[in-house]
């Protein structure tokens, strides 16, 4: 079996069945900008009630790493265990458990289709909120280059995190929790309640040791521009390090997690 | 015959199940302590499945059937025991053992809804490695028996539950299985479209040589499709032998059908046997003890002469067999024992 074929095979499957629901994800897509739209406009009344900056961002600075947030969230996002949930519950798995293929090919697909295919609109939309509220980045020629890896390895994070919560439903029939934990951890610690240099010590360190910040605040800092060349290897090391451990937890869950399965209802 | 394709080995699975009690006071300790039963699906089996056969998988739910069908594809891990599957182990699920099966289960889809069959057929292609040739006649083949022209390139969503299943059957087929395992084919289709398939199956098996083995609700599928049938109830073999067999085995009588002339209908039967039933053109059926059939029968023929205008001796229909199997009663030559007739 060609690996490249079947890929290119199952990227236009999946990208007709996007066609057919193409309004749907448009509108999946315009929710994700919502909030951190709603975080930059509050920034911004803040800021300007304190006469222009808080903790030495400027409104152009909140824009910015706004925008940059809003990007990358779009590049990382990683969508499974809802789905999966209801894979496993409604025994759908089974077929794919059937096939000489690993099932997370299916969502690596889907997961860049649905990428791909609204990322022209959300680019647009961001162009405007730039012009709006004035963006100001400090975004050098290298910081694109260091973003690039940054935002691959986020979404690789970002994608196996999500794989491992997904996992758990071979083993607890409603996954809804483990989702809502991560997203209001990601709301802390991701850095879209705020960029995370503007939060306390304390929560900073939390925030440095824990995933969630390596798969959103750190590559939007880069995109942004002004971290140093230390700073940018100092985030590509901790991508990396949660990469590799969040891959290998996935590996070890997901064997466990198929031993378990009871295919019920398959 | 041919080397065992399939062979099972004192094959288990127990489920683990939450249980409690009903009432608020087993609710609210549930939350704290939760019981849970073992609850044995299939308990130890063994038999073993030659190449080219086509063998019926019968037993009411919650019999076993299906959980020993996934674990054969390699969906579910057994508790204990072993089996091989071409020589594989089913349950570590090696693409290569994976690229030679096929477990399609009636009323459950594995095509993408929203586009159309033919580009589904088109991926697993790619994921099963076809070269162009053998899917091109693969599909061409499976085109005709099926029927499929007309619906392979509407969106899967909008075909009706019979037209799906026969594309379904298509896409778990384009690869060319060695071993198809086939969990209630017809469930939920109308007559004819149950008769397509069988038929098809059993063209399948012709033209392929597939190994089948299949579990159904329908006699009609067993009874059109299987020489072989093995009987599972509460996780255990009853029979595995000849269809022809089960009934001679299981069943303590035979059927006497007799049409009766004007005259003679209202003749007293009790004496030749049970009156199972009778209707107005004078047909009568009656259950006789199958050691003593062959003598009631010349007896009735001796005692009622020309009155008789047609005589037949039959075994019971296969369902009624099954049914009686299925419920528990006191069978005739069937031991508390599993039954092996072969």
């Amino acid at each position: 079996m060609s690996l490249v074929a079947t890929y290119r095979a199952l990227f236009l499957a999946s990208f007709q069945s996007f066609a057919a629901y193409r309004i749907q994800s448009l509108l999946w897509m315009l929710f994700a900008i919502v909030r951190p739209v709603i975080f930059l406009a509050a920034w911004v009344a803040v800021a300007t009630a304190q006469g222009g900056t808080v903790g030495g961002y400027t409104i152009g600075d909140f824009a910015a790493y706004y925008v940059c947030l809003t990007f990358v969230n779009q590049l990382v996002l990683a969508w499974n265990s809802q789905e999966f949930e209801w894979e496993v519950n409604q025994g759908r798995l089974s077929a794919k458990l059937l096939r000489p293929l690993h099932p997370l090919h299916y969502a690596v697909v889907d997961n860049v289709v649905f990428k791909a295919s609204t990322l022209p609109v959300l680019v647009v939309i961001l162009i405007l909120i730039s012009i709006s509220f004035d963006a100001r980045y400090e975004t050098q020629p290298w910081h694109v280059l260091v973003f690039i890896p940054s935002v691959l390895l986020a979404a690789g994070l970002t994608f196996f995190f999500n794989w491992i919560i997904a996992s758990l439903a071979f083993w607890a029939t409603r996954m809804n929790t483990a989702n809502t934990l991560w997203n209001r951890a990601s709301f802390v610690f991701a850095g879209q309640i705020a960029p995370i240099s503007l939060m306390p010590g304390w929560l900073q360190a939390i925030s440095y040791a824990l995933p969630f910040w390596y798969m959103q605040g750190a590559p939007t800092e880069i995109l942004r521009g002004g971290v140093t060349p230390e700073r940018a290897l100092f985030i590509l090391a901790g991508q990396a390090a949660w990469l590799a451990v969040c891959f290998v937890a996935f590996q070890v869950i997901w064997r466990r997690g198929v031993r378990a399965y009871s295919a019920v209802g398959a | 015959m041919s080397e065992a394709v399939v062979d099972v080995r004192a094959l288990e699975k127990i489920y683990k199940v939450h249980e409690r009690s009903t009432g608020i006071g087993a609710t609210v300790g549930s939350l704290f302590r939760r019981t849970w039963k073992d609850v044995p699906a299939v308990a130890r089996i063994d038999f073993s499945i030659a190449s080219g056969e086509v063998v019926g998988f019968l037993g009411p739910n919650g019999a076993g059937k299906t959980t020993t069908l996934k674990m054969l594809s390699g969906l579910l891990y057994p508790t204990g025991g072993d089996a091989t599957v071409l020589g594989y182990t089913p349950w570590k699920r090696d693409y290569a053992f994976l690229r030679r099966i096929a477990l399609l289960m009636g009323n459950r889809t594995q095509l993408v809804w929203d586009i159309p069959a033919a580009d589904s057929f088109l991926v697993l292609k790619q994921i099963y490695g076809v070269e162009d040739g053998d899917f091109r006649r693969r599909l061409d083949e499976l085109v005709e028996l099926l029927e499929l022209q007309p619906l392979i390139h509407k969106p899967v969503r909008q075909l009706s539950l019979g037209e799906r299943m026969k594309v379904e059957f298509a896409a778990g087929l384009l690869h060319g299985p060695d071993v198809v395992f086939l969990d209630e084919p017809t469930l939920g289709l109308d007559v004819s479209m149950q008769a397509r398939i069988r038929t098809f199956v059993a063209e399948l098996n012709k033209r392929t040589g597939a190994t089948i083995l299949l579990t159904s609700h329908y006699m009609d599928d067993i009874v059109a499709l299987c020489k072989r049938v093995i009987v599972i109830h509460h996780g255990k073999i009853l029979y595995d032998g000849g269809l022809a067999d089960l009934a001679e085995r299981m069943a303590p009588y035979k059927v006497v059908g007799a049409t009766l002339r004007d005259g003679a209908a209202e003749t007293d039967l009790s004496r030749y046997g049970e009156l199972m039933s009778k209707d107005d053109a004078g047909r009568v059926k009656l259950k006789v003890p199958r050691a003593e059939a062959p003598a009631r029968t010349a007896r009735l023929v001796a005692d009622l002469g020309d009155a008789i205008a047609d005589l037949s001796l039959e075994d019971p229909p296969i369902e009624d067999v099954i049914d009686r199997v299925f419920s528990g009663e006191q069978l005739l030559g069937a031991e508390a024992e599993p039954v092996a007739a072969r």
